[in-house]
């Protein structure tokens, strides 16, 4: 029986020739405009959220306090809210930063007479207050401690490039909703068509006493396998364009965005598009047919 | 087998009603072959249309095959329809398949395996005298050839009852006499046969029960 339903929808789509290939065609470019923005915007996502998490705000402390205090300042600071951790950093341990990052010239702070470094509290915020608002907060809770001398960081800038994102995503969508509807009215066409080249076979099922599923099946299958084609076309344009761009792009993007990868649609995130292209062609055949039996 | 009680249809057309069936009752027991004559307009096609539920009457009772068709769910008309074969004036085969296929078809849609699909597509063909064109599209066949597929696919299921209208209306008198050979053969083999024709010579070399329609009302039975 299913062998029966399928067959008869694929005779349907041969019937409805060019409209049915300008349906599938209508699908792959909605899916393909929807994925594509999705995939800039996901990889986008993973960077704002790396810098997030790497959002420091830097406590310059007046002196060195004597050892022992070091642990109570530490607890005081970690139970301010919007703190999620909290580093000491020694003016001995700045200095061997410096020298780090300095490689080869380190010899040139052996020739300081003193440690000009100050010793500094590297406070993370926790994911709440990574916000511009937040860390601006926690800039003054911080500012007000007696030891600190100065205090620096801001998220402003995470925020900003977050906020590219978002608007992304919402002009991705809005296109691929467009197209989806006009690949949705495409469908419905091809459809249309497809139900006035079947009404002498639906005119016999309805004689002979198939039931209404049979009658019915074969047509909402047809719409199903144009978006399945459509969606499964889109998914290997996206694939062929992200193997061939993703390595020439890493680079860059590793260099400017701080990710070292750029990834592809998850298992899940296929089968979701699969399924929104299977979808969208059952809508534009269901469609043809409600709009045909009122 | 057919039991009709008082029964009556009425057209609406706009404002016009159009009397086709006035007070018909009669009954046709298993295995019996029926024909039902009249002048064009008398309602014999819409008496048959009563019979395969294609349409309700206005007033009075139809019966088919044990059933009352007044309330019935759609499955339910499905389910009848599965117990009667009907032929047309015009044969209604689908343009696009060949003989075998338009045969077959029946037997797909309503979900017959497979394997038995070939054997009782090709019994049926035989049955008419067709299977020598199975491979033919219905544009390559002559009109008595056309409606004796239509025939092959209305008793591919073997049908307790098979309902004919017309179907030697577009066929010279030789092709006429093969389509009601055929018909002979099917209801010998035990099918119950409501034929409707105006041809009334046809009606009366038949030999067989004969209900004659007039203005919608039977005027004879006889036979
Ligand atoms: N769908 C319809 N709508 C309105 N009037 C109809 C309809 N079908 C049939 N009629 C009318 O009902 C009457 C009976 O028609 P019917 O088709 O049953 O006659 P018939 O005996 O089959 O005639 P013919 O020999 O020409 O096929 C006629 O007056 C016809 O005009
Ligand atoms: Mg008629």
């Amino acid at each position: 029986m299913l062998g029966f339903l399928v067959g008869e929808a694929l005779r349907d789509l041969r019937r409805a020739g060019r409209v049915a290939v300008s349906a599938v065609v209508l699908i792959t470019l909605s899916l393909a405009a929807l994925g594509s923005f999705w995939l800039v915007s996901s990889n986008l996502g993973r960077a704002v959220a790396k810098w997030r998490d790497r959002v420091r705000i830097v406590v310059y402390l007046k002196r060195e306090p004597p050892g022992g205090d070091v642990a109570a300042l530490l607890e005081r600071v970690r139970v301010m809210p919007g703190v999620a951790g909290v580093v000491f950093i020694g003016k001995a341990d700045a200095l061997r930063a410096l020298k780090q990052v300095l490689g080869k010239d380190a010899g040139v702070v052996d020739q300081l007479p003193v440690n000009p470094l100050p010793a500094s509290l590297e406070v993370t915020p926790s994911a709440a207050a990574a916000t511009p608002e937040g860390a601006r907060e926690l800039l003054a809770r911080l500012a007000v401690l007696p030891e600190a001398d100065e205090v620096a960081g801001s998220a402003d800038w995470v925020e900003r490039f977050s906020h590219w994102q978002r608007l992304l995503t919402t002009i991705g969508l809005g296109v691929g909703a467009v197209l989806a509807a006009a690949a949705i009215l495409t469908v419905t066409t091809a459809t249309t068509l497809i139900l006035h080249a079947r009404r002498h076979e639906t005119e016999i099922m309805r004689l002979v006493g198939a039931s209404e599923l049979t009658i019915r099946l074969p047509v909402l299958l047809q719409g199903m396998m144009q978006g399945l084609a459509g969606a499964t076309l889109a998914l290997g344009a996206l694939l062929v364009t992200y193997s061939v761009v993703a390595p020439r792009l890493e680079p860059l993007v590793s260099l400017t965005l701080g990710l070292s990868q750029l990834v592809f649609f998850t298992p899940v995130g296929v089968v979701a598009l699969l399924g929104a292209g299977t979808l969208l062609g059952g809508l534009g055949g269901w469609l043809a047919r409600a709009a045909r039996e009122p | 087998m057919i039991e009709l009680h008082r029964v009556s249809k009425v057209y609406s057309v706009g404002p016009v009603k159009v009397p086709a069936l006035r007070e018909v009752s009669f009954q046709i027991g298993k295995g019996e072959f029926v024909v039902l004559t009249g002048a064009s307009g008398a309602g014999k096609t819409t008496l048959l249309r009563l019979l395969y539920r294609d349409d309700l009457p206005s007033e009075g009772d139809v019966e088919v095959l044990g059933q009352g068709l007044m309330q019935m769910r759609r499955s339910q008309v499905a389910a009848l329809r599965r117990s009667i074969g009907v032929v047309f004036q015009d044969a209604k085969l689908l343009p696009v398949r060949t003989v075998y296929e338009n045969v077959a078809f029946v037997l797909r849609v309503l979900g017959t395996p497979r394997r038995e699909i070939t054997a009782r597509a090709f019994d049926a063909l035989r049955a008419v005298g067709l299977s020598a064109r199975a491979q033919a599209y219905p544009a390559q066949l002559s009109q008595g050839e056309a409606q004796r597929a239509a025939l092959a696919r209305a008793i591919v299921r073997r049908p307790p009852l098979l309902l004919a209208d017309e179907p030697t209306g577009n066929l010279d008198d030789a092709m006429a006499a093969e389509i009601v050979d055929v018909l002979k053969d099917i209801g010998a083999g035990g099918t119950t046969i409501v034929l409707a024709t105006h041809q009334a010579r046809l009606a009366a070399a038949l030999r067989r029960r004969t209900l004659t329609l007039e203005g919608g009302r039977v005027m004879k039975d006889e036979g």
